[in-house]
């Protein structure tokens, strides 16, 4: 409420700003000065962040009217709630980490001063989103934040995968975001403003279903969501800090958060897809991530099978415990594409797992923290993903919805099986590689970054959930945390215990039977082959191959017959064809005063037949 | 002294325009052809002013000032596409440039 | 009879016009388009419209005309091709320009069109009534800032466009690419 705490946001949402803008503008050869320079802000906003973390308990609001039309205000404000509160925390402080791992990680990059000065754009973006207090403002940070992904995934823009990649992570958000834009019109359309609160105030109970559901697509696009899920795994192709930030803590999670923010716009038919489908995706994309040899793109999976818990979540009508589970991901999601890239570092760019083993000697550092977040990744009791993810198993059971919960505990049973499969290959047994037997640990700028975020946050912050929140301002969170009983005979418990014995156990145990090669691959070619095959691609293919690429050159047709052929050739092509049949000469020979001439001619009988009227 | 009425003012505008027309139309220098559609536009202001002083009213004028700020945007935009365009092909004559035939 | 002044500045107008469009000296031209553009400036004087014959005469006659010259010193092209004159477009051009002029003639002279009595017959008293027409800069600057607040600003927008669009043109592609 104070103008103190809304001079603090405007500070944390126009710092990335102008640090993407010296950056870009002054910084673009000296991609030192640029990295420390980008970090340095990160930090800065983190340290604000936390401030407004920890000072403020009641809601910020501070809103400006930019321009009004008829009835129709369109502005640009703040509105930080409690959700809004630790969203702006997570994204800060994670991103400040990886700012400091990309220092060390982008080191010998020629383009440095692009990419901090992308991740500085990208913050702005994200923050705006956060902080927006109405759709509109929502919708052009959420527009920025797929330019800046798509910029920063194309870092390599000379590699046609990365551009393929960032083309396709770019279409596949738009497709979303026409969704969006019509959920935003349809709002407009029936409650005549655009303002959260206000909104909040006019929607009844009865919210029409496609408000919520045309609000969703933008969801399912920035989310990954299914049917939209299939660009976060190609977009591994940028660096692997920005997958970090981007496709794994931040931007993903920022459907997530938009959909808890307009969680009363959402009908129960919404919900509850969003409740199947989440948890659906949950599970298969786990199983996906047991046929990828390539250690980024096997957390990517791991990541869309997270989202698809936090939908799951909100389908089920708790948008607090998505956000809290955003929150755990972000932490140890980040520290597990960090670690990934420390030993993609280390192993001189490998990015294949087979190819890797024994690392746990030759990066020790990296290997705890690596470790200690994937069992936060498997929800081993205590450590951060547990608290969250063992909140939804027990939100689903107490729903009653028996499918959800069935396919939430076989995605918690694959999370533990890829887990495993992971830590298995990469880090024990021996190197199968010249390359891995000759890795070495990375430089502190990228060791420090994953041991905060590791040792203290993946493992820690389940604690500071459970009992820093209270003290905070997270009230909503911690009533429902209050709610969920944490007891050894709770079934969420007790599936989640066996999921990670059998989990973890069998994929340890399994996964080292073969040396170097898959041993699903090898005991059975044709699950492997099922789970590696991708099947949204393959149907977006023959869809667009097929019947679209039809109905395209059906239009194109209609076009060459209609507009081409009779409007303009048969008028214009036919008189002109028949003047220069009698002047014996062809009027289109590309002078431009022959052009003119006609202009003039044209324009005459124009001025003839208005005044002959 | 006092008969110079609007259509002698017109009269003036409009053959304006015509010569302006016919240089677009005969001359081959691409910056001659510019300045003969400048002239053109003048031609019109000038009409513009002249109906803006009859019928006693400020609109026309206003116009005006905004056509002279838009040509002098157009003037300068205009030749540095024809700057540009002679140093890549190295020509300014209106016959050589036909690549639109294609 | 039009008075004396009109008919000197509009001879001296046409004149340079056809000086224009006839020279085949590029330099020569834009002298003459100077010269028009002065002559225009000296009738919005007699229209009473000042404050636009200053602006035509610094923005037309003065930058605009300088930057024609100056390009076309630096592209060196000074003389038209000494092929001599394309007498095929030169009749097009011709018969393009008595027809306009026949029809320029026809309609503001005999056809009745305009109004000879009346309002068109002199120019009506100018009166202090903000809205009309005023001589004094000061009305534009009023309408300018009332009414047509916002075309000014797309109008300044417009500018800076096009100062942004000039200098990205004028780059040197080669210096670009490397």
């Amino acid at each position: 409420m104070s103008p103190d705490l809304s001079s603090l946001v405007h500070w944390i949402l126009f710092l990335p700003l102008g640090a993407a803008a010296l950056s870009a503008l002054f910084l673009r050869r000296s991609g030192a000065v640029a990295a420390w320079f980008s970090t340095a802000t990160a930090f800065a906003i983190a340290a604000l962040s936390l401030r407004l973390l920890t000072q403020s308990t009641g809601d910020v609001t501070w809103h400006v009217e930019l321009a009004k039309l008829g009835e129709i205000s369109l502005g640009f404000g703040y509105l930080i709630d409690a959700n809004a509160r630790l969203m702006l925390f997570v994204v800060s402080f994670v991103a400040a980490w990886i700012h400091l791992f990309s220092v060390g990680y982008m080191q010998d990059d020629a383009a440095r001063g692009r990419f901090f000065a992308g991740l500085s754009i990208f913050m702005f973006s994200i923050l705006g989103i956060v902080v927006a207090d109405n759709l509109l403002m929502t919708f052009i940070f959420w527009e920025l934040v797929g330019f800046s992904s798509y910029m920063l995934i194309a870092h390599y823009f000379d590699k046609d995968f990365a551009a393929a990649a960032s083309k396709k992570a770019f279409i596949t958000n738009r497709l979303g975001d026409l969704g969006f834009i019509l959920g935003i019109a349809l709002c407009l359309h029936l409650y005549g403003t655009l303002d959260f609160a206000a909104l909040k105030a006019h929607a009844g109970p009865a919210v029409p279903v496609a408000v919520g559901a045309l609000l969703m697509c933008g969801f399912l696009g920035k989310s990954a969501q299914f049917p939209l899920h299939v660009w976060l795994t190609d977009a591994m192709a940028g660096p692997t800090p920005v997958s970090a930030l981007i496709h794994a803590a931040t931007m993903v999670a920022a459907g997530v958060y938009f959909m808890a923010r307009v969680s009363f716009l959402l009908a129960p038919e919404v919900l509850q897809w969003m409740a199947i489908s989440g948890a659906g995706m949950a599970a298969l994309a786990g199983l996906c991530a047991l046929a990828q040899t390539d250690i980024k793109k096997s957390l990517a999976y791991s990541t869309l099978a997270h989202l698809g818990i936090m939908g799951c979540a909100l389908g089920l009508g708790h948008p607090e415990l998505a956000v809290l589970h955003m929150a755990m991901h972000a932490f140890f999601k980040a520290t597990l594409f960090l670690g990934a890239g420390s030993v993609i570092h280390g192993c001189h760019h490998e990015q294949d797992m087979l190819k890797m083993g024994g690392l746990l000697k030759k990066m020790p550092l990296t290997a705890a923290t690596f470790i200690a977040a994937t069992l936060s990744n498997c929800a081993v009791p205590f450590f951060a993903g547990w608290y969250s993810k063992d909140a939804i198993l027990e939100a689903a059971w107490h729903g009653h919805h028996v499918a959800v919960f069935a396919f939430l505990a076989l995605a918690a049973l694959a999370t533990c099986l890829y887990s495993g499969r992971m830590i298995r290959l990469v880090f024990l047994g021996e190197a199968n590689s010249e390359a891995a037997e000759h890795a070495h640990e990375s430089p502190w700028t990228m060791t420090l970054p994953i041991s905060v975020l590791g040792l203290v946050f993946a493992v820690g912050a389940g604690f500071a959930a459970h009992y820093l929140i209270p003290a905070s301002s997270l009230q909503v969170v911690h009533e429902s945390l209050a709610e969920m009983r944490f007891s050894f005979t709770a079934p969420s418990t007790i599936v989640g215990l066996l999921a990670l014995a059998l989990g973890l156990g069998g994929a340890l145990k399994f996964y080292g039977t073969v040396r170097g090669a898959d041993a699903l691959q090898v005991v059975s070619p044709r699950a492997y082959a099922l789970l590696e095959r991708r099947w949204m691609d393959g149907l977006y293919r023959w869809w667009i191959d097929g019947p679209q690429r039809r109905l395209a050159e059906f239009v194109a047709f209609l076009d060459l017959l209609l507009i081409n052929g009779v409007a303009v050739r048969w008028i214009a092509g036919g008189a002109t064809a028949a003047l220069g049949h009698l002047t014996g000469r062809s009027f289109h020979r590309g002078q431009t005063r022959g052009y003119a001439l006609w202009i003039v001619v044209g324009s005459l009988l124009l001025a003839w037949y208005l005044l002959a009227r | 002294m006092e008969h110079t009425t609007l259509a002698h003012h017109l009269l003036v505008a409009g053959l304006l325009f015509a010569l302006g027309l016919t240089g677009v139309l005969v001359r081959r220098n691409l910056l001659v052809v510019y300045m003969c559609l400048e002239l053109m536009l003048t031609a019109a202001t000038l009409a513009l002013v002249a109906f803006s002083r009859f019928n006693r009213t400020m609109d026309g004028a206003v116009f005006v000032f905004f056509i002279i700020t838009v040509a002098a945007a157009e003037v300068a935009v205009g030749l540095a596409l024809i700057v540009a365009l002679y140093r890549r092909r190295g020509s300014m004559k209106s016959d050589e440039l036909t690549t639109l035939r294609d | 009879m039009p008075d004396g002044l009109f008919i000197f500045f509009a001879a001296l107008t046409l004149g340079a016009a056809s000086l224009l469009v006839l020279s085949r000296n590029a330099v020569t031209s834009a002298m003459g388009m100077i010269l028009a553009l002065v002559g225009v400036a000296a009738d919005f004087f007699l229209l009473d419209a000042y404050f636009l014959g200053v602006l035509q005469v610094l923005v037309y006659a003065g930058a605009v005309m300088v930057l024609f010259l100056f390009v076309i010193m630096l592209l060196t092209d000074t003389a038209e091709s000494s092929e001599g004159y394309p007498w095929k477009s030169a009749a097009v051009g011709l018969a393009v320009f008595f027809f306009l002029t026949a029809g320029v003639l026809w309609l503001f002279v005999w056809s009745g069109a305009v109004p000879a009595t009346a309002a068109g017959a002199t120019p009506p008293e100018l009166s202090a009534n903000p809205g009309e027409f005023i001589t004094a800069a000061k009305g534009f600057g009023r309408l300018l800032y009332t009414k047509y607040l916002l075309p000014l600003e797309i109008a300044g927008f417009l500018l800076l466009v096009a100062l942004v669009g000039v200098v990205s043109l004028s780059k040197d592609p080669v210096e670009e690419n490397a």
